[in-house]
C-alpha cells in the first residue's frame, strides 16, 4: 500500500536510479577494482615464478656447477634466465671480458657495476606495478565515499518538499549511495593485502639478490687471485 | 657485446597475462553474484492481500450456491443434491438402521427366561410339601417373570437411551458442520467486504508507524450501507476520512446470498492498518 515499502530495492534497480555523478564514481571504481585484480593476479605469477627460477638457480650454483657452463646456459636463447641468473650472466659477461692480466681493482669495479645495473633492472620489473596497488589501496574508498556521499546528499535534499519525511523517503537513496562505499572497499582491501604481500616477497627477492652479489663478486676474486 | 645486449633487451614478457585477465573478471563476476543472488534485495512485502482474497473469491462462490440449502433445516438434508454430500447423506439413515433391532432384543430376555427356570426345575422332584412347594415354584416362577420382565424393559429402555443419545450426537455433529460451514462462510464474506473496502482506499502518503481505525458499519440486507461510525480512531484524520470514504464507495457490500446469514452482518466492524 506504501508505494516507497513495497518498492523493489534489487542491485541493478538501485544503480540504474542513482544519479549520474554516482553511476560515474561506480564505473571509474569497477575499472579500477578489474585493473586492480589483474595486476594482483599478473604480479602474483611473476613473483611465483621468480621464486622458483632463483631457488632453482642457487642450488645450481652452489652445488659447484662450472661457472662457464653456468654462463653459457644463461645466455642460451632456448633458456628463458631467472633474474640472478641474468645478474650473475652480467657479473660474469663483463668478468671474463676483462684480459688476464689487468688489475683486480677495476675488475671487480666493473663487475660489480654491471651486475648492479642488471640488478636495479630486475628490481624494477618485479616492482612495477605496485604502487598502483597502493594508490587503489588508499585511494579508491574515498572515491566510493565520494560517490556515497553525493547520493545522500541527493536523497536528503528530495527531502525538503515532503511535509512528513519518513525514513522509507531516504532509504533507497542510502541504499544506492552506499554501493558506491562498498564497491570501493571491494577495489581496497584486496589491493591493500596484495600490496603488502608482494612488497615483503621483492624485498625477500632483492635481499638475495644482493647477498648473491656479494658472495659472487668474492669467487669471482678468488679465481683471479688464484 | 651481443650477449650482454640479449641480455638486457631480454624480453620480460609475463608468463600469464591472458590468465591474469580472466581470473580478475572472474572474481568481479562471483562478486557480483553474491551481491545480487546472496543479498535478500526485495524489501519485505506485506502480503497482497487483494490478490490473495481474489483468489478466495472463486471457491466460495462455488461452494455457496450448492450448500446453501443445508444450512437452515437439518431435515431436508437427507434428500439434497446426491453429488455434494455422499458422506453426510450416511449419517441420516442410520438412525433408522438402528430402529429395526429393538425387536430382536427383546429373545435375549426371553431366553435368559428360559434358562433361569430350570434351577427351580430340579427342586420339582423332592416329595414332601408339594403343594408349599408348588405354591412357592409357582411364586418363585412369578417372581422371575416378572424380574425378568422388568430386566427386559430396562434393556429396551436402555437401548432407547442409547439409541437416542447417538442420534443427538449426530444431530450434534450435524449442527457443528453446518454451524462451521456458516462460520466459514462469514469469514469469507467479512474477508470479501474488508478487501473491497481496501482496495478503494486512497492512502494518505507518510504516515508514521503503523496506525490501525477501527469503524463500526451498520448494513441493510442487500449490502447497502446505513451507517458508518467511527469507533476507534488512528489518531490521523486524513487517514480515517479516507477509510470512511472508502467504506462509502464500496456499497454495496457483498454479502452472502443467504438471508439466515445476514445477522452476522448486520453490524460490522471494519478495521484497518495502515501497512498492510
Amino acid at each position: 500500500m506504501n508505494t516507497v515499502v513495497t518498492q523493489d530495492l534489487s542491485l541493478l534497480y538501485l544503480i540504474s536510479s542513482a544519479s549520474l555523478p554516482v553511476q560515474l564514481v561506480m564505473l571509474i571504481l569497477l575499472l579500477v577494482s578489474v585493473l586492480s585484480w589483474w595486476f594482483i593476479f599478473r604480479k602474483l605469477f611473476v613473483i611465483r615464478d621468480a621464486m622458483k627460477q632463483t631457488d632453482e638457480f642457487e642450488d645450481h650454483f652452489w652445488r659447484g656447477a662450472d661457472l662457464n657452463a653456468l654462463h653459457q646456459r644463461a645466455t642460451s636463447s632456448r633458456h628463458s634466465p631467472g633474474s640472478m641468473e641474468r645478474i650473475f650472466a652480467a657479473g660474469f659477461g663483463e668478468f671474463s671480458k676483462h684480459p688476464p692480466g689487468t688489475d683486480i681493482q677495476s675488475v671487480m669495479e666493473s663487475t660489480r657495476r654491471a651486475m648492479q645495473a642488471t640488478y636495479q633492472r630486475e628490481m624494477d620489473t618485479l616492482e612495477s606495478h605496485l604502487s598502483f596497488l597502493a594508490t587503489v589501496g588508499s585511494v579508491s574508498p574515498y572515491i566510493g565515499l565520494l560517490g556515497t556521499v553525493w547520493g545522500i546528499m541527493n536523497s536528503f535534499r528530495s527531502l525538503s518538499n515532503v511535509a512528513q519525511a519518513t525514513i522509507a523517503h531516504v532509504a533507497p537513496g542510502i541504499a544506492e549511495a552506499l554501493i558506491a562505499t562498498a564497491m570501493g572497499l571491494f577495489a581496497a582491501i584486496p589491493a591493500v593485502i596484495a600490496y603488502n604481500r608482494f612488497a615483503s616477497d621483492t624485498e625477500k627477492l632483492s635481499t638475495r639478490f644482493e647477498s648473491f652479489m656479494e658472495e659472487l663478486t668474492n669467487v669471482l676474486q678468488r679465481r683471479i687471485a688464484e | 657485446m651481443s650477449a650482454v645486449n640479449a641480455l638486457r633487451n631480454a624480453p620480460t614478457t609475463e608468463p600469464g597475462l591472458l590468465r591474469a585477465g580472466v581470473l580478475a573478471l572472474l572474481v568481479h563476476i562471483a562478486f557480483i553474484a553474491l551481491m545480487v543472488f546472496g543479498l535478500n534485495w526485495k524489501a519485505q512485502e506485506p502480503e497482497g492481500m487483494v490478490v490473495e482474497l481474489w483468489q478466495d473469491l472463486s471457491q466460495p462462490i462455488q461452494a455457496q450456491q450448492v450448500p446453501e440449502p443445508p444450512p437452515p433445516p437439518p431435515p431436508p438434508e437427507q434428500q439434497p443434491d446426491p453429488v455434494k454430500e455422499p458422506v453426510k447423506q450416511e449419517p441420516a439413515p442410520e438412525p433408522i438402521r438402528v430402529a429395526p433391532p429393538p425387536p430382536k432384543k427383546p429373545d435375549i430376555p426371553l431366553k435368559q427366561e428360559t434358562q433361569k427356570p430350570e434351577p427351580v426345575k430340579e427342586i420339582k422332584p423332592d416329595p414332601e410339601d408339594l403343594k408349599k412347594k408348588e405354591q412357592e415354584r409357582i411364586e418363585a416362577e412369578k417372581q422371575a417373570k416378572e424380574k425378568a420382565e422388568a430386566e427386559r424393559i430396562q434393556r429396551e429402555k436402555e437401548a432407547q437411551r442409547k439409541r437416542e443419545q447417538e442420534a443427538q450426537a449426530q444431530r450434534e455433529a450435524q449442527q457443528a458442520a453446518a454451524r462451521a460451514r456458516v462460520m466459514s462462510e462469514v469469514a469469507k464474506y467479512k474477508a470479501m467486504i474488508l478487501a473491497k473496502i481496501k482496495s478503494r482506499i486512497v492512502m494518505p502518503p507518510d504516515l508514521p508507524g503503523n496506525p490501525v481505525t477501527e469503524f463500526n458499519v451498520t448494513l441493510l440486507p442487500g449490502g447497502d450501507i446505513l451507517d458508518v461510525k467511527l469507533r476507534r480512531s488512528s489518531g490521523y484524520g486524513v487517514f480515517d476520512s479516507a477509510v470512511e470514504r472508502a467504506i462509502h464507495l464500496s456499497r454495496p457490500l457483498p454479502l452472502p446470498p443467504d438471508p439466515a446469514l445476514f445477522n452476522e452482518f448486520r453490524n460490522l466492524n471494519v478495521t484497518v492498518h495502515y501497512l498492510e
